[in-house]
Order: C-alpha cells, then structure tokens, then sequence
C-alpha cells in the first residue's frame, strides 16, 4: 500500500514539478534531416556532425517545489566542441510546439557562429549579437523567444542580492545582447539560459571511442538506432593501480554517487540486455578505463590475429604511405604500412547456382554497353548524307511521289569510351553484422564484387577488384582479388570467395595504394569505386575526425590526380560523413543492402553513358 | 583595327568584378580564344554578351549540347532543289564575319567535335571546312570564346586537356556581396535594405554548394528573387519559389532550405 501511494505521490509531485510542456514538445529527430544543412548554411564546419546531448547538472537553485520531486536538477543545453554539434534530444520549453521547433533552429545558428571572447555571458551575449545583427529574421524569432523566456526566469527582486545582480546581468543581456553586460562573481551558479550554449561544455575526452567501438561492435549489437546519436559525458580515469578491486558486500547506499569511479571487483557480463545503456543514461559522466578484462568477443577478436602459417600470404614487404593528421594539417610521411595480401585458401570456383540467373541478365546488360561505333543511317539530321537514301528519295521524287521530311542523313552515334574502374571493398570485421534476412553484410559484399565482376568482364572495361582491413598503422591489409592484369577467371572468382571479414577500416592508406594503382591504367577515365560500411576507424586514435578528416584528404588527392572517387555505402548513418568526404554527388546510401548488387551495377551503368 | 571600338550605346549591362573587361579586350586584341569557367548563372554570358557589344562584334552564341556534331558547328550539304546547298554553320559564319563565336557549356559538346576548334585556336587561325575543301583564315577580328561550369557536370565530363590547353582561361565566381548588391539593385531597382538580406542570404546558401547542393544559389535566380519582389509578391514566396525549390527536390532539403530563408525574411 505504501508503496502504491509513494507511487502516486512521487508521479504527482514529479509532474507538477516538470516546467515542460511535453504536449509541445519538438524532438531532435523531428529536424535531424533538416539540421545539419541548416547549420553549415549558418557557417558552421560542415565537417561536424549532430549528436544529442544528455543532461548536466546546474547547480541552480531550484524551487521548492522541484527540491520536492527531486527533479530539476539536470538540464539539456547545446554546445558544439571540435568533433560535433549537440543539441538537446527534446525540446518542450515553450507551451507553443513552433516556438520549440524555432529554438532549435536558434541553438543552431548560435552554435554554428565563431566563439567570441570573454566570460560565458558575454560570449553567449555577443554571439547572440552577432546571429541578430546577420539575420534579421532570426531577430524576428529571437524575439518571439525571449518574450517568452523571461517570465520563466526568477524575479530578481526575490532573490538574494549576489545572485540577483547576476540575474539582472542575464536578463539585460537577454533583452538586449548588444550591450555589453559585467558579469558578478558568484558561488551559486544561475539558472541555466536555455537559449544561450552550454556555459562550460562537457570535455567529450576519447568518449568517441567508446561510442565508435560500440557501435562497431563485432558482435554486430548495436545500441539501438534512437539513441546512436545520443553522446555521453565521459572522461577517461586511469585505472586504480593500488589495490585490488573492492568487493562490494553491502547495498551502494555509502557510496556517494552514481557515477563516482570505483574499481570493483566483478566479472565482466556478456548479457545483451540494455542496463548498462540505462545506466549510462541516468549518469553525469561515465568513467573509462583500460582494465585487463574484456569482454569474450573483443578478447576473442583481438587475440584472433591468426599464426602465420594460417594467415592471408603477404605479398612482399610492404609499402609505406603517407596519412593525413588533420590536428597538425600536414601529411605525416610513411606512416602506415601497407601488404598487399592473397586471400587464404582461395580455390578455383565456379560463379554460385544461386547467383547464375542474375549474372547471365548482368552479362547481357553489360555486352550491350560495350562500346562500339556504328553508322546509323537514315537519319533526320547528322554529319553525313546517306547517299543510298538520297538517289532513292530523287527518284521517288522524280517519279511524282512526295515524301515529307525524309530522314537522308547518317550519324555517329555516341558510343567510345576508356574506361578504367578499380573497386575497392570494405572488409573490416563490422562487415560481419548481418542485415536482416539476407545474412552478414560481408555476404552482400561477396555477392556484389561477383556479381560486379561478372558484368564488368562483359562490358570489356579495364577493372580491378580489393579489399581492405587494417591493424593499425603498421599493417594495414589490401587483399589482391583481381588485378587489373589478372583474367576474371575461375581463379579470381575464388579469391572472392574466399575474402573474411577481420580488423578495422584504415580507409585513407586504401585509397591512397588504390589511386596510385588505378593511376597506373591507360584509361582516359578512372573510377575508385569504395564499397564501404561505415566510418573510417582503427584501433589507435583513427576515429572520429582524425579517420574521416585523412580519408577526406585521401579523396581529396585522388581527384587531383584525376580520378574519379565515388562511395557505395550500406551504412545508413553516412548522410552525416559523407557529404564531406565525397561531395553531395560522390555517393549513395544503399537503403537494403541485400539490393547492393543492383545498385553496384546500375551506377556503372550510369557512368558509363 | 585593333583599336578598342566606342563603346556602343546599348551594351548590356555588366558589373565589372575585377579586371576581367580589360583582360578580355587584349586577348582580343592580341588573338588569343579565351575560356571562362564559373557556376551557373554568375554572369559569363551576360559578360561575353557585355564586351562583344562594347567592342563592336557580332555575337554569335552556340549552346552545346551533346549530341552536337562537328557539322554542327561548320556547316553541312542540305538537299536542295535538285541539288546540294552548303550551308554555313555558326563557327564559319563568325569566321566570315569576324565576330565573336560563344560556344556555351562546351563540355556538353562530344569530344570529336572540339577537335575543329584546334586550327583556329591557335596562330594559324583557320577553318578547314573538309566537305567543301575551302581553307578559311580568321580574319583579325574573330574571336573564339567558350565556357562551361566546372561544377555540376557528369563525373565523367571534362574539357580534353588538349582542348584546354589552347585557351587563356577566366575564373568566373559569384560577385563579392557588394558587386552582387550592385548587380541586384541595378537589374531590378529593389531597395538597398532588402538587396543586402538578399545577398546575405545567398553567402549562407552559397556555404551549402559540394555538402547538400550539387551547386548553389546564383546571381541570376537572386535577381529573379529580386524581380518578384519587386512586382509585390511576398518575401517568402518569392525566396521560395526561386531561392528554394530551384535548388533542391527533396523535401527535407527545401523545408532546411527555407528555414535558412527564414532567418532573413521571416514570415509574418
């Protein structure tokens, strides 16, 4: 019974405490097509992407009311850092769902303009100046917000004196951000501006590469797709070297926090149930740390580098290539390795029954590309006249019959080209996941590099085929399928067969070994076609910007050189990166990746015309 | 001959943004066929339009295609009356009179068709015409002239290098933002006010071009955003219909878009 009223109460209480209004409320997903656009059109680096934010403490006071529920105490602001844009998951400030949707926009335009300087105030104050000056009808809507905002703010005249006067500070420079305001010094933090960016942003440390990890997780769980954007705060701890891990033999009411870092001592769990997602949510800050424990599929992985013997044969040494550090802005030389590889027991096969069908349609497609000029007669207009066409249409005419408009001409048709294409497959262990009912994506990969092959070899082009994965810098993997040498044969097409998917996806040292190979063909026209299922990403600090700013340079280098870098992706989250590495046009997101084959084919075919 | 001519009385109007007019006028001057690059809509042909008009030529504009043939640009055999009439195509007749010929987009244009162009650009100046084995030589006045946007093309279409290599080149851009309030107040007498949220909201747009937009918005559809302005159409519809839905197809895009527009006239 006590608990059932405790219920009721707590709801209750809660609710009337919430300053929301959830009926209007607006959430990030609603405007996430919209969003990144409009904050590169605002100026901001297109090279950021959109997270969302988790709360943070305020430290303000809070009405008695609130200090009833417990609630209040956290707050979602937006603030924009090196590697990303965040802005809350849900906005219901305002009673008006329009008002919600256009502070949005507001944090969005504040966030794209550069940082100017001074205290938190008046950075944010100077700012919003500046967004006003620029843009006369966000003025329009800043206004519309602040009339909003200011009955929401605590009356200055019944607060202490120390805190009023910062309030006073913050409600002038809300009413009128040109003035410059001086901000009090004071111990108790104000109530937060909603409308301004986060005062202190969380330093988001290497949380990235938690967040990277996960969700290149081998075992191909991924957190679920709301909450992919979702960034928690997290700071990096070194691990507690002193002692032993505590046992924990007592309920955690003496430990003072949720999220204060200590080592205890338990095994790690391999369940696939969401708590630590639940918890990582009702946290502040998640702690991070190297320990000797690690979970059986990234033990199993790491530790899977196979014996030599087993191993893909190496071809060679390697080849030492250049990577972009875009921290530095300089190509730092020799930095990776890269080994040409065989694949591992690759057998002489056969094309599969199952796919024989679709490549005998590709093949046919395909032949009909092939090109070839041809003298069209009897044209209605073209370079030549059709002698045989014009002594019959005179002596026609002679003889009295009158044709109207007669076609008396002969033309080229469209139809040469040279024609050099070099795919280039992501074979990174991720490509284990599967995607819905038509297995891993390392299959879909599979079929489509045969499927691709077979009607490539009928369209009488110049291609090559590879693949990559890598191991850091030192070993970065570029499985020889088919060179552009090579006959598609029955040899190659078991090289195919035979590719797995292993490690990560250092794709800048890919494209560059790629480039320097499809250079080397005669083709007037080369293509790099990257089939690819995610961002860049390796073991060490190849994550985040760092892979896709040295992928981007890569790209960049490539079409210098002339060639034509195009992406094939089946990762639906691209939109977000690949617009900066390949250009608006440079790309397509392969919506269900058991159509990769088609979509591979119908492109070429596209290029081609 | 070589002396600039008076400039004549109805030259279209032209916002000169550099020194682009000079430098036009002396490879005229000295010869030499000149290829402009640029966007869409930046004012390429309203320029070569401008100065054919202050030099006193005849313009003649050709806009490529790709199924444009050779014979296109030379001239054909048509069937007459009996018998076979040449007729001249637009590169020999600006040959024969000495004008300005304005091949636009030449990139369109298929890649065995450029060849002609070869003994014309350079110093031997003439027009082998095969099908009537007549040898035209360029007199002083001609002038070849061709543009194309190095934007938005298919991947796999460019000039052939040797093409390219026979033309000094112009690098066109949209205007610096006063030039461009210049050009917007003078072509369709707006206010300066609105002219200035205009051209603001074009840097924003323009900031898209390459991440969502293959290419971004120009100076021509500013102007016609200008023009409805001017014949009373609302702020928003006009920015809408020509600044938004010019730009894009996709829904998502256009709603990003027109919230950027927002942010210049917002709607009442």
């Amino acid at each position: 019974m006590e608990d059932i009223v405790g219920g009721w109460w707590d709801r209750l209480v809660r609710r009337a405490a919430y300053r929301g209004h959830p009926a209007a409320a607006v959430e990030l997903e609603q405007i996430a097509g919209q969003a990144p656009l409009f904050f590169r059109a605002m100026g901001g680096d297109p090279a950021l992407v959109l997270r969302s934010t988790v709360g943070t403490e305020h430290g303000a006071r809070r009405r008695l009311i609130e200090r009833l529920a417990g609630t209040g105490t956290k707050v979602e602001l937006a603030w924009r850092d090196s590697q990303a844009f965040y802005l809350p998951d849900k906005l219901d400030l305002y009673p008006d769902a329009a008002l919600n949707r256009q502070l949005y926009f507001w944090l969005m335009a504040l966030a794209a303009t550069p940082v100017p300087p001074g205290d938190w105030l008046n950075r944010n104050r100077a700012a919003t100046a500046a967004c006003l000056a620029a843009m006369p009808g966000l003025a329009l809507v800043y206004q519309r917000l602040v009339t909003g905002l200011l009955p929401m703010r605590p009356d200055p005249a019944r607060l202490p004196a120390a805190e009023a006067a910062v309030e006073r500070a913050i409600q002038a420079a809300l009413r009128q951000p040109e003035i410059e305001q001086i901000l009090p010094a004071i111990a108790q933090p104000p109530l937060p501006v909603p409308l301004w960016l986060h005062p202190a942003p969380p330093v988001v440390d290497q949380a990235g590469a938690a967040a990277q990890h996960e969700a290149q997780n081998p075992q191909g769980k991924r957190p679920d797709q709301r909450s992919r954007r979702r960034r928690y705060r997290a700071q990096r701890v070194a691990q507690d070297e002193r002692k032993n891990g505590m046992l924990l033999v007592f309920r955690a009411e003496s430990l003072f926090t949720w999220d204060e870092y200590v080592k205890v001592n338990r095994h790690t769990e391999e369940d696939d149930d969401n708590n630590g997602e639940a918890a990582a949510e009702d946290m502040n800050r998640l702690s991070i740390a190297q320990d000797a424990h690690t979970k059986s599929s990234k033990l199993k992985f790491d530790l899977d580098l196979p014996a030599a013997a087993y191993d893909d044969s190496p071809l060679g040494p390697g080849l030492k290539l250049p990577e972009w550090n875009w921290k530095q802005q300089r190509l730092v030389e020799d930095h990776c390795i890269i080994k040409p590889m065989l694949p591992r027991d690759a057998h002489p096969a056969a094309l599969p029954d199952r796919l024989l069908p679709l490549a005998r349609r590709l093949r046919r497609q395909f032949q009909a590309l092939a090109p070839e000029r041809v003298r069209r007669s009897g044209e209605a207009s073209g370079p030549d006249i059709d002698i045989d066409r014009v002594i019959r249409f005179m002596s026609e005419r002679m003889s009295g019959v009158a044709i109207a408009e007669p076609a008396l001409y002969q033309a080229w048709p469209p139809g040469e080209r040279s024609l050099a294409c070099l795919t280039l497959a992501d074979l990174s262990l991720s490509t284990e996941s599967w995607v819905g009912e038509s297995g891993r994506v390392i299959d879909v990969i599979r079929d489509s590099l045969l499927l691709f092959a077979e009607a490539l070899s009928a369209s009488g082009d110049a291609f090559g085929l590879y693949g990559f994965s890598s191991i850091r810098r030192q070993e970065v993997r570029l499985q020889v399928l088919k060179d552009f040498a090579e006959r598609y044969d029955d040899n190659t097409r078991g090289r195919i067969i035979a590719i797995r998917p292993g490690y990560y996806t250092r794709m800048g040292a890919a494209i560059r070994q790629s480039s320097r190979i499809l250079l080397q063909q005669p083709a007037a026209r080369r293509l790099l076609l990257i089939i690819s299922d995610g961002k860049p990403n390796d073991l060490d600090h190849y994550e985040g910007r760092y892979g896709i700013e040295d992928t981007r340079q890569a790209i960049l280098e490539a079409r210098r050189d002339g060639l034509l870098p195009f992406c094939v992706t089946v990762d639906r989250e691209a939109g977000d990166y690949l617009p900066h590495l390949f250009g608006h046009r440079g790309y397509v997101v392969v919506q269900q990746a058991q159509t990769l084959p088609q979509v591979l084919t119908r492109l070429y075919a596209g290029f081609t015309r | 001959m070589n002396a600039p001519l008076p400039a004549a009385v109805a030259a279209p109007f032209y916002q000169a943004q550099g020194d682009e007019c000079r430098l036009f006028e002396a490879a005229w001057q000295q010869q030499l066929p000149v290829l402009i690059k640029g966007p869409t809509g930046c004012g390429k042909t309203r320029f070569v339009a401008h100065m054919a008009a202050r030099l006193g030529l005849p313009l003649i504009t050709v806009s490529c295609h790709d199924d444009l043939s050779a014979a296109d640009l030379v001239g054909r055999h048509l069937i007459g009356d009996g018998q076979t009439v040449w007729c001249d195509g637009p590169l020999t007749r600006a040959v024969r009179q000495g004008g300005i010929c304005y091949l636009d987009e030449v990139v369109e244009a298929r890649k065995d068709t450029t060849v002609v162009l070869h003994p014309l650009t350079d110093d031997r100046r003439m027009l082998p015409i095969e099908r009537t084995g007549e040898l035209l030589e360029a007199p002083p006045s001609f002038m070849l002239v061709v543009s194309y946007n190095p934007g938005y093309q298919h991947v796999l279409k460019t000039l052939k290098p040797s093409t390219r290599q026979r033309f000094v080149a112009m690098s066109f851009d949209f205007p610096a933002p006063d030039v461009e309030l210049a050009v917007l107040m003078q072509e369709t007498g707006i206010a300066e006010s609105q002219a200035r949220q205009l051209v603001t909201l074009a840097g924003q747009l323009r900031r898209l071009t390459g991440y969502d937009l293959d290419e971004s918005v120009s100076t021509r559809l500013l102007v016609y955003a200008a023009k409805l302005m001017m014949s009373g159409m609302s702020t928003q519809l006009a920015c809408r219909t020509a600044l938004a839905e010019p730009l894009s197809d996709e829904s998502d895009t256009i709603a990003a878009l027109l919230a950027v527009i927002d942010t210049q006239f917002p709607a009442r």
